[in-house]
């Protein structure tokens, strides 16, 4: 085969570069529902392994003493900020573990088409935030 | 890495999450039936043994679950090399946390 001439190959178009997008690109980086259903399933799998050292301490406290489970039960129970924390953590756990059913489904090639993949990317959210709220609502 | 350990990898990042789902599902359906407990009932809720060594292996699978998962986004969104070592090793070390002081809440002495 000839060698290509420099001329044509300086007109080329350049082959694009497939690569992950960085954080400050997110903002301007409109995904549909099935890319921001796995963002948000990295985002709160990230949010709940932070949070874990956070949780262990609450249950170390819980299980220490009857002072100490008191204690834990005002910041959970009487507090509104820590009840909005824990409500987040509720939800992320929750979106987390029902958007990785959805991946393992998806691993055994179902709902792979676009349809489904839209539609049930958000029914992640619709349950998991239904689910929260049931469960807030029985706890609290 | 070769093939063998990505399909391993694979596996048990499937099973540890069963693993906490299973765990997590148990403990939402105790507190639906029972109701928000007082501390007698949850301090006798973790000295069961049998819920001790589930919570443990919930613990441990978190960890692991959380390690795996951590160490396979980080990448995908860092660029900067000194960050990444960064956030590896804060990774390692919040897992590895994990493991020693959920042994030591649950099984240490009080």
């Amino acid at each position: 085969m000839a060698n290509p001439d420099p001329a044509t190959l300086a007109k080329a178009r350049p082959r694009p570069v497939y690569r992950n997008i960085g954080f400050g690109e997110l903002s301007n980086y409109r995904l549909p529902i099935p890319g921001i259903a796995s963002i948000v399933h990295r985002v709160t799998g990230v949010a709940l392994f932070v949070a874990l050292l956070f949780l262990l301490g609450l249950l170390q406290m819980s299980l220490k003493s009857e002072a100490g489970f008191e204690a834990f039960r005002s910041m959970v129970w009487g507090n509104l900020f820590g009840k909005l924390v824990l409500i987040g953590l509720l939800f992320a756990l929750i979106y987390h573990w029902i958007a990785g059913i959805r991946h393992i489904l998806q691993d055994r090639n179902w709902w792979l088409d676009l349809t489904a993949a839209r539609s049930t990317a958000s029914a992640v959210f619709v349950i998991s935030a239904v689910l929260t709220l049931l469960i807030v609502w029985r706890l609290w | 890495m070769a093939r063998s350990n990505y399909v391993t990898e694979w596996w048990l990042q499937r099973i540890s999450g069963m693993l906490i789902g299973a765990y997590v599902l148990l403990l939402i359906v105790l507190l639906l039936i029972n109701g928000t407990p007082n501390a007698a009932q949850w301090q006798a809720l973790f000295a069961n043994g049998l819920f001790k060594a589930a919570t443990l292996l919930a613990l441990v699978a978190t960890a692991y679950h959380g390690l795996v998962g951590a160490l396979h986004v980080w990448p995908d969104y860092v660029k900067s090399r000194a960050v990444l070592a960064v956030l590896n090793a804060y990774t390692w070390l919040a897992a590895g946390a994990v493991v020693l002081w959920s042994v030591h809440i649950l099984f240490g002495s009080k």
